[in-house]
Protein backbone atom coordinates (compact mmCIF):
# COMPACT_ATOMS: atom_id res chain seq x y z
CA UNK A 1 0.00 0.00 0.00
CA UNK A 2 2.87 2.63 1.20
CA UNK A 3 4.54 2.14 -2.56
CA UNK A 4 1.32 2.48 -4.39
CA UNK A 5 0.34 5.57 -2.66
CA UNK A 6 3.79 6.88 -3.44
CA UNK A 7 3.13 5.61 -7.34
CA UNK A 8 -0.86 7.12 -7.32
CA UNK A 9 0.34 10.29 -5.65
CA UNK A 10 3.33 12.14 -6.80
CA UNK A 11 4.15 15.14 -5.35
CA UNK A 12 3.14 17.49 -8.46
CA UNK A 13 -0.35 15.84 -8.08
CA UNK A 14 -1.02 16.41 -4.52
CA UNK A 15 0.17 20.23 -5.33
CA UNK A 16 -2.13 20.86 -8.23
CA UNK A 17 -5.30 19.41 -5.92
CA UNK A 18 -4.79 20.94 -3.36
CA UNK A 19 -3.63 24.59 -4.81
CA UNK A 20 -6.88 23.76 -7.40
CA UNK A 21 -9.22 24.02 -4.14
CA UNK A 22 -7.66 26.49 -2.43
CA UNK A 23 -7.93 28.80 -5.47
CA UNK A 24 -12.19 27.65 -6.34
CA UNK A 25 -12.79 28.33 -2.56
CA UNK A 26 -11.26 32.15 -3.36
CA UNK A 27 -12.60 32.77 -6.06
CA UNK A 28 -15.83 31.08 -6.76
CA UNK A 29 -18.17 33.35 -5.05
CA UNK A 30 -20.79 31.54 -2.84
CA UNK A 31 -23.39 33.53 -0.71
CA UNK A 32 -25.27 30.80 1.07
CA UNK A 33 -24.19 27.85 2.43
CA UNK A 34 -25.78 25.40 0.38
CA UNK A 35 -24.59 26.83 -2.34
CA UNK A 36 -21.23 25.46 -1.26
CA UNK A 37 -22.05 21.87 -2.56
CA UNK A 38 -23.28 23.04 -5.71
CA UNK A 39 -19.58 25.56 -6.20
CA UNK A 40 -17.82 22.11 -5.41
CA UNK A 41 -19.17 19.09 -7.27
CA UNK A 42 -18.58 19.96 -10.85
CA UNK A 43 -15.06 21.63 -10.53
CA UNK A 44 -13.89 18.43 -8.61
CA UNK A 45 -15.29 16.24 -11.49
CA UNK A 46 -13.11 17.93 -13.20
CA UNK A 47 -9.94 17.62 -11.17
CA UNK A 48 -11.10 13.34 -10.41
CA UNK A 49 -11.07 13.10 -14.38
CA UNK A 50 -7.55 14.43 -14.85
CA UNK A 51 -6.05 12.94 -11.74
CA UNK A 52 -6.93 9.53 -12.23
CA UNK A 53 -6.51 9.52 -16.17
CA UNK A 54 -2.87 8.10 -15.31
CA UNK A 55 -3.71 5.41 -13.09
CA UNK A 56 -2.97 2.86 -15.30
CA UNK A 57 -1.65 4.90 -18.62
CA UNK A 58 1.61 5.32 -16.62
CA UNK A 59 2.42 2.44 -16.83
CA UNK A 60 1.82 2.50 -20.82
CA UNK A 61 4.05 5.83 -21.21
CA UNK A 62 6.91 4.23 -19.34
CA UNK A 63 7.00 1.21 -20.95
CA UNK A 64 6.38 -0.85 -17.65
CA UNK A 65 3.09 -1.93 -18.66
CA UNK A 66 5.32 -4.56 -21.32
CA UNK A 67 6.66 -6.28 -18.14
CA UNK A 68 3.47 -6.18 -16.02
CA UNK A 69 1.78 -7.83 -18.75
CA UNK A 70 3.74 -11.26 -17.76
CA UNK A 71 2.54 -10.57 -14.59
CA UNK A 72 -0.91 -12.42 -13.32
CA UNK A 73 -3.67 -10.50 -14.45
CA UNK A 74 -5.69 -10.88 -10.76
CA UNK A 75 -2.26 -8.88 -9.39
CA UNK A 76 -2.27 -6.23 -12.09
CA UNK A 77 -6.14 -5.62 -11.25
CA UNK A 78 -5.47 -5.20 -7.56
CA UNK A 79 -2.54 -2.66 -8.28
CA UNK A 80 -5.01 -0.82 -10.29
CA UNK A 81 -7.97 -0.72 -7.94
CA UNK A 82 -5.99 0.00 -5.10
CA UNK A 83 -4.38 3.18 -7.02
CA UNK A 84 -7.97 4.42 -7.69
CA UNK A 85 -9.45 3.48 -3.97
CA UNK A 86 -6.17 5.88 -2.88
CA UNK A 87 -6.63 8.39 -5.14
CA UNK A 88 -10.41 8.54 -4.13
CA UNK A 89 -9.31 8.61 -0.61
CA UNK A 90 -7.30 11.73 -1.18
CA UNK A 91 -9.45 13.85 -3.67
CA UNK A 92 -12.09 13.04 -1.17
CA UNK A 93 -10.16 14.53 1.60
CA UNK A 94 -9.48 17.65 -0.63
CA UNK A 95 -13.01 18.12 -1.27
CA UNK A 96 -13.89 17.95 2.40
CA UNK A 97 -10.82 20.27 3.09
CA UNK A 98 -12.44 23.23 0.20
CA UNK A 99 -15.73 22.55 1.99
CA UNK A 100 -14.05 23.68 5.28
CA UNK A 101 -12.25 26.22 3.01
CA UNK A 102 -15.33 27.82 1.45
CA UNK A 103 -16.70 28.30 5.28
CA UNK A 104 -13.35 30.56 6.11
CA UNK A 105 -13.09 32.43 3.47
CA UNK A 106 -16.36 33.29 2.37
CA UNK A 107 -18.45 33.02 5.56
CA UNK A 108 -21.34 32.18 3.71
CA UNK A 109 -24.87 32.79 5.32
CA UNK A 110 -26.96 30.09 6.68
CA UNK A 111 -30.01 29.62 5.83
CA UNK A 112 -31.83 27.49 8.64
CA UNK A 113 -32.88 30.32 11.54
CA UNK A 114 -34.05 27.27 14.49
CA UNK A 115 -32.04 26.58 17.05
CA UNK A 116 -30.83 23.21 15.58
CA UNK A 117 -28.95 25.15 13.19
CA UNK A 118 -25.80 22.90 13.75
CA UNK A 119 -27.77 19.92 13.31
CA UNK A 120 -28.64 21.11 9.91
CA UNK A 121 -25.24 22.48 8.65
CA UNK A 122 -23.74 19.05 9.82
CA UNK A 123 -26.60 17.09 7.97
CA UNK A 124 -26.21 19.03 4.82
CA UNK A 125 -22.28 18.16 5.17
CA UNK A 126 -22.87 14.74 4.83
CA UNK A 127 -25.66 15.05 2.39
CA UNK A 128 -22.25 16.48 0.49
CA UNK A 129 -19.93 14.46 1.20
CA UNK A 130 -22.07 11.37 0.23
CA UNK A 131 -22.82 13.20 -3.04
CA UNK A 132 -19.62 14.56 -3.78
CA UNK A 133 -18.08 10.96 -2.92
CA UNK A 134 -19.94 9.39 -5.89
CA UNK A 135 -18.91 11.95 -8.24
CA UNK A 136 -15.48 11.39 -7.81
CA UNK A 137 -15.59 8.21 -7.73
CA UNK A 138 -17.47 7.70 -11.17
CA UNK A 139 -15.08 10.60 -13.13
CA UNK A 140 -12.18 9.15 -11.41
CA UNK A 141 -13.20 5.55 -12.96
CA UNK A 142 -14.55 6.88 -15.96
CA UNK A 143 -11.54 8.99 -17.03
CA UNK A 144 -9.48 5.90 -16.12
CA UNK A 145 -11.32 3.48 -18.44
CA UNK A 146 -11.23 5.53 -21.22
CA UNK A 147 -7.66 6.45 -20.78
CA UNK A 148 -7.24 2.53 -20.96
CA UNK A 149 -9.37 2.26 -23.58
CA UNK A 150 -7.64 4.42 -25.94
CA UNK A 151 -3.93 3.76 -24.09
CA UNK A 152 -3.81 7.40 -24.07
CA UNK A 153 -4.72 9.67 -20.84
CA UNK A 154 -5.83 12.55 -22.69
CA UNK A 155 -8.29 10.90 -24.51
CA UNK A 156 -9.45 9.93 -20.25
CA UNK A 157 -9.03 13.73 -19.93
CA UNK A 158 -10.83 14.81 -23.19
CA UNK A 159 -13.35 12.35 -23.24
CA UNK A 160 -14.80 13.48 -19.54
CA UNK A 161 -14.33 17.25 -20.38
CA UNK A 162 -16.81 16.43 -23.42
CA UNK A 163 -19.61 14.37 -20.99
CA UNK A 164 -18.55 16.92 -18.11
CA UNK A 165 -20.05 20.01 -20.49
CA UNK A 166 -23.07 18.00 -21.98
CA UNK A 167 -24.11 16.68 -18.30
CA UNK A 168 -23.55 20.39 -16.59
CA UNK A 169 -25.24 22.40 -18.47
CA UNK A 170 -28.79 23.62 -18.75
CA UNK A 171 -29.54 21.19 -21.65
CA UNK A 172 -27.89 18.33 -19.47
CA UNK A 173 -30.67 19.63 -16.76
CA UNK A 174 -33.18 19.69 -19.04
CA UNK A 175 -32.77 16.26 -20.95
CA UNK A 176 -31.78 14.20 -17.92
CA UNK A 177 -33.67 16.07 -14.95
CA UNK A 178 -32.42 14.37 -12.10
CA UNK A 179 -31.02 11.39 -13.64
CA UNK A 180 -28.44 14.06 -14.46
CA UNK A 181 -24.94 12.87 -13.05
CA UNK A 182 -25.08 16.12 -11.64
CA UNK A 183 -28.29 15.93 -10.29
CA UNK A 184 -27.04 16.95 -6.80
CA UNK A 185 -26.08 20.48 -8.31
CA UNK A 186 -28.90 21.06 -10.11
CA UNK A 187 -31.24 19.90 -7.34
CA UNK A 188 -33.79 22.12 -5.68
CA UNK A 189 -31.97 24.15 -3.17
CA UNK A 190 -34.91 25.45 -1.91
CA UNK A 191 -36.99 22.57 -1.61
CA UNK A 192 -35.00 20.80 1.35
CA UNK A 193 -37.45 17.71 0.97
CA UNK A 194 -37.10 17.05 -2.62
CA UNK A 195 -34.21 13.97 -2.71
CA UNK A 196 -34.74 13.16 -6.40
CA UNK A 197 -31.62 14.15 -7.48
CA UNK A 198 -30.21 10.75 -5.52
CA UNK A 199 -31.42 9.28 -9.11
CA UNK A 200 -28.28 10.39 -10.62
CA UNK A 201 -26.29 9.57 -8.12
CA UNK A 202 -27.66 6.10 -8.50
CA UNK A 203 -26.99 6.04 -12.17
CA UNK A 204 -23.51 7.24 -11.30
CA UNK A 205 -23.06 4.12 -9.50
CA UNK A 206 -24.78 1.95 -11.60
CA UNK A 207 -22.07 3.05 -14.34
CA UNK A 208 -19.10 3.16 -12.20
CA UNK A 209 -19.89 -0.46 -11.17
CA UNK A 210 -20.20 -1.69 -14.60
CA UNK A 211 -16.98 0.48 -15.45
CA UNK A 212 -15.22 -1.76 -12.49
CA UNK A 213 -16.04 -4.84 -13.91
CA UNK A 214 -14.98 -3.91 -17.95
CA UNK A 215 -11.91 -2.53 -16.93
CA UNK A 216 -9.65 -5.90 -16.71
CA UNK A 217 -11.11 -6.87 -19.93
CA UNK A 218 -10.03 -3.76 -21.33
CA UNK A 219 -6.22 -4.01 -19.47
CA UNK A 220 -6.46 -7.55 -20.91
CA UNK A 221 -7.14 -6.84 -24.28
CA UNK A 222 -5.02 -3.62 -24.81
CA UNK A 223 -2.52 -3.83 -22.22
CA UNK B 1 14.19 -27.47 -26.37
CA UNK B 2 13.78 -24.05 -26.29
CA UNK B 3 11.95 -21.47 -28.53
CA UNK B 4 11.13 -22.20 -31.87
CA UNK B 5 9.73 -20.04 -34.67
CA UNK B 6 8.39 -21.17 -37.70
CA UNK B 7 7.36 -19.18 -40.91
CA UNK B 8 6.38 -16.21 -38.22
CA UNK B 9 5.30 -13.25 -40.13
CA UNK B 10 4.18 -9.95 -38.20
CA UNK B 11 2.27 -7.37 -39.83
CA UNK B 12 1.07 -5.11 -38.68
CA UNK B 13 -1.83 -2.15 -39.48
CA UNK B 14 -0.37 0.22 -41.64
CA UNK B 15 0.64 -3.18 -43.70
CA UNK B 16 4.68 -2.51 -42.63
CA UNK B 17 5.93 -6.05 -41.91
CA UNK B 18 8.40 -6.01 -39.35
CA UNK B 19 8.67 -10.23 -40.00
CA UNK B 20 8.69 -11.73 -42.92
CA UNK B 21 8.36 -15.85 -42.78
CA UNK B 22 11.26 -15.86 -40.65
CA UNK B 23 11.97 -19.05 -39.26
CA UNK B 24 14.29 -19.71 -36.11
CA UNK B 25 15.24 -22.26 -33.19
CA UNK B 26 16.84 -20.90 -29.84
CA UNK B 27 18.29 -23.68 -27.83
CA UNK B 28 19.04 -23.18 -24.29
CA UNK B 29 21.88 -21.00 -23.43
CA UNK B 30 22.77 -17.69 -24.46
CA UNK B 31 21.45 -16.72 -27.77
CA UNK B 32 22.91 -13.16 -29.39
CA UNK B 33 20.47 -11.38 -31.41
CA UNK B 34 21.93 -9.21 -33.94
CA UNK B 35 20.94 -6.66 -36.28
CA UNK B 36 20.84 -2.75 -37.82
CA UNK B 37 17.59 -0.59 -36.10
CA UNK B 38 14.68 -1.49 -37.58
CA UNK B 39 15.89 -4.98 -38.35
CA UNK B 40 12.20 -6.27 -36.43
CA UNK B 41 14.31 -7.61 -33.42
CA UNK B 42 12.41 -5.56 -31.12
CA UNK B 43 9.17 -6.89 -32.88
CA UNK B 44 10.17 -10.41 -32.53
CA UNK B 45 11.10 -9.93 -28.57
CA UNK B 46 7.71 -8.84 -28.36
CA UNK B 47 5.83 -11.45 -30.28
CA UNK B 48 8.16 -13.70 -27.67
CA UNK B 49 6.70 -11.68 -24.50
CA UNK B 50 3.49 -12.40 -25.63
CA UNK B 51 2.94 -8.46 -25.86
CA UNK B 52 2.19 -8.60 -29.79
CA UNK B 53 0.60 -11.63 -31.51
CA UNK B 54 2.09 -12.42 -34.80
CA UNK B 55 0.43 -12.52 -37.90
CA UNK B 56 0.75 -15.96 -38.89
CA UNK B 57 3.10 -18.28 -38.21
CA UNK B 58 4.07 -20.66 -35.12
CA UNK B 59 5.64 -20.09 -31.88
CA UNK B 60 6.51 -22.41 -29.13
CA UNK B 61 8.18 -22.31 -25.45
CA UNK B 62 9.51 -25.75 -24.44
CA UNK B 63 6.63 -27.12 -26.97
CA UNK B 64 4.19 -25.21 -25.50
CA UNK B 65 2.78 -23.41 -28.47
CA UNK B 66 1.74 -19.84 -27.93
CA UNK B 67 -1.92 -18.77 -28.01
CA UNK B 68 -4.41 -17.43 -26.39
CA UNK B 69 -4.94 -20.57 -24.00
CA UNK B 70 -0.95 -20.95 -22.95
CA UNK B 71 -0.14 -17.11 -22.43
CA UNK B 72 -0.60 -17.33 -18.97
CA UNK B 73 1.48 -20.43 -18.69
CA UNK B 74 4.23 -18.97 -21.25
CA UNK B 75 4.12 -15.64 -19.59
CA UNK B 76 5.14 -17.36 -16.28
CA UNK B 77 7.92 -18.24 -17.69
CA UNK B 78 9.53 -15.07 -19.06
CA UNK B 79 11.69 -12.24 -18.02
CA UNK B 80 11.93 -9.63 -19.85
CA UNK B 81 14.29 -6.28 -19.79
CA UNK B 82 12.54 -3.93 -22.54
CA UNK B 83 14.78 -1.58 -24.30
CA UNK B 84 13.48 1.69 -23.23
CA UNK B 85 11.90 1.61 -19.29
CA UNK B 86 11.18 4.07 -16.64
CA UNK B 87 11.48 2.38 -13.36
CA UNK B 88 8.76 3.92 -10.88
CA UNK B 89 10.80 7.42 -10.42
CA UNK B 90 9.56 7.99 -6.67
CA UNK B 91 10.24 4.57 -5.56
CA UNK B 92 13.45 3.60 -4.23
CA UNK B 93 15.32 0.58 -5.45
CA UNK B 94 14.62 -1.54 -2.69
CA UNK B 95 10.96 -0.48 -3.24
CA UNK B 96 10.69 -0.86 -6.89
CA UNK B 97 11.86 -4.32 -6.93
CA UNK B 98 10.12 -5.01 -4.14
CA UNK B 99 6.47 -3.84 -5.92
CA UNK B 100 7.82 -5.75 -9.15
CA UNK B 101 8.36 -8.85 -7.20
CA UNK B 102 4.89 -8.82 -5.64
CA UNK B 103 3.51 -8.04 -8.94
CA UNK B 104 4.94 -11.14 -10.21
CA UNK B 105 3.31 -13.42 -7.26
CA UNK B 106 6.90 -13.87 -5.64
CA UNK B 107 6.53 -14.68 -2.07
CA UNK B 108 8.01 -11.73 -0.30
CA UNK B 109 10.71 -13.42 2.15
CA UNK B 110 11.92 -14.95 -1.55
CA UNK B 111 11.82 -11.63 -3.19
CA UNK B 112 13.98 -10.02 -0.51
CA UNK B 113 16.45 -12.82 -0.48
CA UNK B 114 16.50 -12.39 -4.40
CA UNK B 115 16.88 -8.92 -3.97
CA UNK B 116 19.53 -8.96 -2.07
CA UNK B 117 21.44 -11.36 -4.03
CA UNK B 118 20.73 -9.77 -7.56
CA UNK B 119 21.79 -6.28 -6.16
CA UNK B 120 25.00 -7.58 -5.34
CA UNK B 121 26.01 -9.34 -8.24
CA UNK B 122 24.68 -6.20 -9.70
CA UNK B 123 26.88 -3.78 -7.49
CA UNK B 124 23.57 -2.07 -6.76
CA UNK B 125 23.45 -2.92 -3.05
CA UNK B 126 24.56 0.38 -1.67
CA UNK B 127 22.41 2.11 -3.76
CA UNK B 128 19.42 0.66 -2.49
CA UNK B 129 17.84 2.82 -0.73
CA UNK B 130 18.42 5.64 -3.56
CA UNK B 131 15.56 6.90 -5.19
CA UNK B 132 15.03 5.55 -8.96
CA UNK B 133 14.84 9.49 -10.26
CA UNK B 134 18.19 9.80 -8.50
CA UNK B 135 20.16 6.73 -10.51
CA UNK B 136 22.19 6.87 -13.74
CA UNK B 137 21.33 5.57 -16.56
CA UNK B 138 23.56 2.79 -16.40
CA UNK B 139 22.15 2.18 -12.89
CA UNK B 140 18.57 2.33 -13.73
CA UNK B 141 19.37 -0.16 -16.37
CA UNK B 142 20.93 -2.60 -13.93
CA UNK B 143 17.74 -2.54 -11.94
CA UNK B 144 15.62 -3.57 -15.50
CA UNK B 145 17.84 -6.39 -15.46
CA UNK B 146 16.89 -6.99 -11.68
CA UNK B 147 13.38 -6.66 -12.43
CA UNK B 148 13.87 -9.24 -14.84
CA UNK B 149 15.74 -11.99 -13.22
CA UNK B 150 13.18 -11.41 -9.95
CA UNK B 151 11.28 -14.74 -11.13
CA UNK B 152 14.20 -16.38 -12.04
CA UNK B 153 12.63 -17.26 -15.24
CA UNK B 154 13.12 -20.19 -17.75
CA UNK B 155 13.19 -17.66 -20.78
CA UNK B 156 14.66 -14.40 -20.22
CA UNK B 157 14.79 -12.24 -22.74
CA UNK B 158 17.44 -8.67 -22.70
CA UNK B 159 17.09 -5.80 -25.07
CA UNK B 160 20.29 -3.93 -25.23
CA UNK B 161 21.25 -4.31 -21.58
CA UNK B 162 24.68 -3.43 -21.06
CA UNK B 163 23.49 -0.05 -22.75
CA UNK B 164 25.10 3.03 -21.13
CA UNK B 165 27.36 0.61 -18.69
CA UNK B 166 30.99 1.32 -17.66
CA UNK B 167 33.48 -1.55 -19.24
CA UNK B 168 34.03 -2.84 -15.96
CA UNK B 169 29.47 -3.41 -14.95
CA UNK B 170 29.37 -4.61 -18.59
CA UNK B 171 31.32 -7.66 -18.09
CA UNK B 172 29.94 -8.23 -14.66
CA UNK B 173 26.25 -7.80 -16.45
CA UNK B 174 27.90 -10.49 -18.93
CA UNK B 175 28.78 -12.68 -16.35
CA UNK B 176 26.18 -12.66 -14.79
CA UNK B 177 23.82 -13.55 -17.56
CA UNK B 178 26.10 -16.40 -18.53
CA UNK B 179 25.57 -17.85 -15.02
CA UNK B 180 22.21 -17.22 -15.31
CA UNK B 181 21.61 -19.25 -18.70
CA UNK B 182 22.42 -22.43 -16.88
CA UNK B 183 19.89 -24.35 -18.23
CA UNK B 184 17.71 -21.52 -18.96
CA UNK B 185 17.30 -19.85 -22.33
CA UNK B 186 18.51 -16.25 -22.49
CA UNK B 187 17.86 -14.38 -25.63
CA UNK B 188 20.30 -11.06 -25.72
CA UNK B 189 19.96 -8.47 -28.65
CA UNK B 190 22.50 -5.75 -28.69
CA UNK B 191 24.51 -3.84 -30.96
CA UNK B 192 27.64 -4.37 -29.13
CA UNK B 193 29.07 -7.36 -30.57
CA UNK B 194 31.85 -7.18 -28.09
CA UNK B 195 29.45 -8.57 -25.59
CA UNK B 196 28.36 -11.60 -27.97
CA UNK B 197 31.20 -12.45 -29.14
CA UNK B 198 32.06 -12.37 -24.85
CA UNK B 199 29.38 -14.50 -24.21
CA UNK B 200 27.61 -16.33 -26.85
CA UNK B 201 28.24 -19.42 -28.89
CA UNK B 202 24.69 -19.15 -31.27
CA UNK B 203 23.67 -16.26 -32.65
CA UNK B 204 20.97 -14.23 -35.08
CA UNK B 205 21.49 -11.65 -37.62
CA UNK B 206 17.95 -10.08 -38.58
CA UNK B 207 17.84 -7.31 -41.21
CA UNK B 208 14.32 -6.02 -43.03
CA UNK B 209 12.23 -8.62 -40.59
CA UNK B 210 14.68 -11.65 -42.03
CA UNK B 211 17.17 -13.99 -40.23
CA UNK B 212 20.58 -13.13 -42.48
CA UNK B 213 21.80 -15.67 -40.42
CA UNK B 214 21.23 -17.84 -37.46
CA UNK B 215 23.60 -20.88 -36.17
CA UNK B 216 27.09 -20.57 -33.95
CA UNK B 217 29.80 -17.70 -33.93
CA UNK B 218 32.22 -19.65 -35.14
CA UNK B 219 30.57 -20.62 -38.57
CA UNK B 220 29.67 -16.85 -38.42
CA UNK B 221 33.52 -16.50 -38.44
CA UNK B 222 34.25 -19.26 -40.13
CA UNK B 223 31.83 -17.68 -43.30
CA UNK B 224 34.30 -14.44 -42.77
CA UNK B 225 37.34 -16.43 -42.99
CA UNK B 226 39.41 -14.60 -46.31
CA UNK B 227 37.80 -11.46 -46.59
CA UNK B 228 39.47 -9.07 -44.21
CA UNK B 229 42.34 -7.23 -45.67
CA UNK B 230 44.68 -5.04 -43.79
CA UNK B 231 45.67 -1.76 -45.77
CA UNK B 232 47.91 0.88 -44.53
CA UNK B 233 48.26 4.31 -46.99
CA UNK B 234 49.80 7.92 -46.46
CA UNK B 235 47.27 8.98 -49.32
CA UNK B 236 44.37 10.48 -48.46
CA UNK B 237 42.58 10.15 -51.87
CA UNK B 238 43.53 6.54 -52.28
CA UNK B 239 41.41 6.18 -48.84
CA UNK B 240 38.63 7.53 -50.06
CA UNK B 241 38.46 5.66 -52.97
CA UNK B 242 38.92 2.18 -50.91
CA UNK B 243 35.50 3.79 -48.87
CA UNK B 244 33.98 3.87 -52.48
CA UNK B 245 34.82 0.54 -53.94
CA UNK B 246 35.01 -1.81 -50.93
CA UNK B 247 33.20 -2.28 -47.77
CA UNK B 248 35.30 -1.07 -44.34
CA UNK B 249 34.82 -2.46 -41.29
CA UNK B 250 37.79 0.18 -39.50
CA UNK B 251 39.96 3.20 -40.43
CA UNK B 252 41.94 4.27 -38.16
CA UNK B 253 45.00 7.44 -38.48
CA UNK B 254 48.75 6.06 -36.85
CA UNK B 255 51.78 7.16 -37.25
CA UNK B 256 52.08 5.26 -40.59
CA UNK B 257 49.21 6.65 -42.25
CA UNK B 258 45.69 5.71 -42.95
CA UNK B 259 44.88 2.31 -41.30
CA UNK B 260 42.46 0.14 -42.73
CA UNK B 261 40.27 -3.43 -42.92
CA UNK B 262 39.32 -3.98 -45.92
CA UNK B 263 36.57 -6.67 -46.61
CA UNK B 264 36.43 -8.29 -49.66
CA UNK B 265 36.69 -11.67 -51.21
CA UNK B 266 38.86 -11.22 -53.93
CA UNK B 267 42.08 -9.41 -52.76
CA UNK B 268 42.00 -5.26 -53.33
CA UNK B 269 44.24 -4.10 -56.16
CA UNK B 270 46.05 -2.77 -53.55
CA UNK B 271 48.95 -4.10 -51.43
CA UNK B 272 47.28 -5.01 -48.31
CA UNK B 273 47.83 -8.06 -45.65
CA UNK B 274 44.89 -10.64 -45.02
CA UNK B 275 44.11 -10.60 -41.34
CA UNK B 276 41.66 -12.90 -39.31
CA UNK B 277 37.99 -11.95 -39.51
CA UNK B 278 36.26 -11.07 -35.87
CA UNK B 279 32.50 -10.80 -35.81
CA UNK B 280 32.20 -7.31 -36.63
CA UNK B 281 33.83 -7.86 -39.93
CA UNK B 282 31.36 -10.94 -40.51
CA UNK B 283 28.15 -8.85 -39.23
CA UNK B 284 29.49 -5.81 -41.75
CA UNK B 285 30.02 -8.32 -44.76
CA UNK B 286 27.32 -10.37 -44.32
CA UNK B 287 24.61 -7.87 -43.67
CA UNK B 288 25.69 -5.93 -46.59
CA UNK B 289 25.85 -8.73 -48.91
Amino acid sequence: MKHEMKISLPFYKISYAVFFTVMLSLVRGVTYSDEVGIALEAPMAILAASFCADTYTQEITSKRSEIQRLCPMKKRMYCIYRRIVIQEIFLLSVAVIGYGLFFLFQNPRVLYIDPNISENETCQFFIYFAAIAVTLAFWGLLSNLISCLFRNMWMGIGGCLILWLITNSSVGDRYLGAWNLFSYTFRDTENGSDFSWICGKIVCMCIGTIMVAILPKIIEKRG
Amino acid sequence: MGIAIEDLTVTFKNQVTAIDHANLEIPKGIFGLLGENGAGKTTLMRVLTTVLSPTSGIVTLDGMLYCEGNYEKIQRKIGYLPQEIDLYPSLTVQECLEYMGDLSGISKKTCKERIGYYLEKTSLSEHRKKKIKQLSGGMKRRVGLVQALLNEPEFLIVDEPTTGLDPEERIRIRNLLVDFSEGRTVLFSTHVLEDLAATCNQLAVMKRGHFLYAGSMLELLEYAKGIVWDFVTTDSVQARELEKKYLISAKQYTENGIQMRILSKEKPDVDCKPDNAMLEDAYIYLTNQ
